[in-house]
């Protein structure tokens, strides 16, 4: 009896328990699940998203928001094969997703500069492009955001390849620059600038934007989302914005917020926040222009990633979502 | 399948291997599959003859074999050695094997990138990477094909007064030798998996991973194809030399 009592209870504390457990469904069951590939690790950069998350932006338009940090280029495979609606990447990732048939859309450009520049030592005098004849300049690689800002930068200053000692040091920037293994290293603007300069080191710093206007990360859909749930687009494009808004009036704040949401997030990384911003900031936020899309496409075909060019590049952009006018 | 018994060897192989490009194709044709997710064997073999015809395919693939074969020799070489030790020593066995197998709970795709620090030479850090991937299962083939001799054979040249180096060379050695090239096998495919592992940290630009990285990076569905592909027969084709080596080597077996 006693046994049987006992059995009793410890299967009615599991049902007890089972149903206990939120149903991650059910607890926000009028808000639509949205995977979002992000491109990069949690960052401090993705302080606009974190608001948005935070402040009920993307609630408001019905969407709850699951940051998923895989490759950039899973996240474009993933929303041109339609598995996912949206995600977060790099405007040169679409020219060349669409020139593999993938149907990627670009609809709201996040980062208004392109957010590669060329950093060096200060004693270096390497200040303008041409400074870089004949130096030894260190890429993570020739492949990616950092070669085609860098074959950017010289093919808009009448400078080729072959003029400069290029080398692949991997993602070692810092190291590389400050072991004098490279005179000048291919950078994130927001990121190893920040690193040396918190060193005490001073560095000049060349913004691939200040030569050359590139499509930096934006988030991107497919054809067939944007025929068939224009709606999905319009209302993350919204939220989206909104967190854009607050963080670029109160960084300080987003980045209270970001540490939510990045582990082991502490005070010294505010200042990656902050160069970030001065690459977000827009007279019309979300803008992208058709000029931008046709000198990445030309910086594409010089670097030898893109074949030729696309039959329509205007449908590899919309600006339909980013004009509307934000609620206050 | 009568039939199928009495063709060669070679002419069943390509059989098969029609069969299958067949039912591939028939998958993309029905499944109406983007080539972005799944090429059509077509447009597998196009790009192949693109990447043949500018060079990309074969300068890689060198670079590529240059770090397989020396990190399969040096997994193989050090395995050699300590694997003797292990099987013969019961104190060494207590005292290493521990680290030994916790080691192999740590994925190497997490030690690569310590390795391209480490070891301030790419290459040689792809080689290591290559190596380490190797080592384990060549030891543990070492070990089991050294403990598999019959303790009789031991007893009788024990009986005829045979040195430790004469046990070695007359018995243990090419008594556990189909153990051991058994295990090289293995590790000649494992080898190819280890250099790209050590690419894909540390792509400098070179090697049929960087070229993978690249091909991922530009949607060329493809390219990664022919890649893998070229991969399977490096592999194949080391495995094969070792096939061959095993059966010149251990012909008094037959």
């Amino acid at each position: 009896m006693k046994k049987r009592m006992g059995f009793g209870l410890v299967l009615i504390i599991l049902v007890l328990v089972g149903c206990s457990q939120a149903d991650p469904e059910s607890a926000g069951a009028e808000l639509r699940q949205i995977r979002l590939p992000m491109g990069y690790v949690a960052d401090p950069q993705y302080a606009p998203f974190y608001v948005a998350v935070e402040k009920g932006y993307y609630a408001a338009e019905g969407l709850k928001i699951e940051f998923d940090y895989s490759f950039e280029t899973d996240g474009v495979a993933l929303v041109g094969a339609n598995e996912l609606p949206l995600a977060i990447v790099s405007g040169e990732q679409v020219i060349l997703a669409r020139a593999q048939d993938l149907p990627v859309v670009y609809v709201m450009e996040w980062f208004q500069k392109y957010p590669i520049a060329i950093a060096s030592k200060a004693e270096t005098n390497i200040v303008a492009p041409q400074d870089l004849v004949g130096r030894n300049v260190g890429l993570p690689g020739f492949w990616g955001a950092s070669y085609v800002g860098y074959v950017g930068l010289l093919t808009a200053n009448g400078l080729t390849q072959d003029q400069i000692a290029a080398s692949d040091i991997g993602f070692n920037q810092v190291e590389s620059l400050l072991s004098d293994q490279s005179e000048a290293v291919v950078v994130y603007i927001n990121n190893e600038p920040v690193q040396l300069r918190s060193r005490g080191e001073e560095i000049n710093v060349i913004p691939v934007t200040d030569y050359i206007d590139l499509v930096a990360n934006g988030i991107i859909t497919n054809e067939e989302t944007l025929t068939n749930d224009p709606e999905l687009v319009r209302g993350f494009v919204r939220a989206t914005l909104l967190g854009l808004r607050d963080t670029l009036a109160d960084p300080e704040a987003a980045y209270e917020i970001s540490k939510g949401y990045v582990e082991g997030l502490d005070d010294g990384r505010l200042d990656v926040l902050l160069a970030s911003i001065d690459l977000w900031r827009a007279e019309t936020p979300g803008l992208t222009d058709a000029a931008s899309w046709q000198q990445t496409q030309a910086t594409l075909l010089e670097a030898g990633m893109l074949d030729a060019p696309l039959d329509n590049l205007d449908a590899a952009f919309t600006n339909a979502f980013v004009t509307e006018p934000l609620p206050q | 399948m009568h039939l199928l018994r009495r063709l060669p060897n070679w002419l069943t192989i390509l059989i098969s291997f029609l069969i299958l490009l067949l039912g591939w194709h028939l998958l993309v044709m029905l499944g109406g599959y983007q080539s972005f997710i799944l090429p059509a064997p077509l447009d597998v073999a196009q790009q192949f003859v693109l990447v043949m015809r500018d060079g990309r395919l074969l300068h890689h693939s060198l670079i590529t074999l240059s770090e397989v074969i020396p990190g399969l020799l040096i997994g193989f070489l050090v395995a050699l050695p300590l694997g003797y030790l292990l099987a013969k020593s019961p104190l060494a066995e207590r005292l290493i094997s521990p680290y030994l197998i916790a080691s192999q709970a740590i994925p190497i795709i997490a030690i690569a990138p310590l390795l391209t620090i480490w070891v301030t030479s790419t290459y040689w850090s792809r080689v290591l990477v290559a190596a380490l991937v190797v080592f384990f299962p060549v030891l543990i083939n070492i070990i089991a094909g050294l403990r598999s001799v019959p303790a009789e054979l031991y007893d009788l040249l024990h009986a005829l007064k045979a040195t430790p180096l004469q046990i070695f060379r007359k018995l243990e050695f090419p008594a556990a030798l189909p153990i051991i090239l058994a295990g090289l096998k293995v590790g000649a495919t494992l080898s190819v998996i280890g250099a790209l592992v050590g690419e894909f940290v540390q792509p400098k630009s070179q090697g049929l991973g960087f070229l993978l990285v690249t091909a991922r990076y530009q949607f060329k569905t493809d390219l990664v194809f022919v890649i893998l592909f070229t991969l399977a027969a490096i592999a194949l084709s080391l495995y094969g030399l070792v096939a061959l080596i095993e059966k010149r080597v251990l012909r008094w077996q037959t």
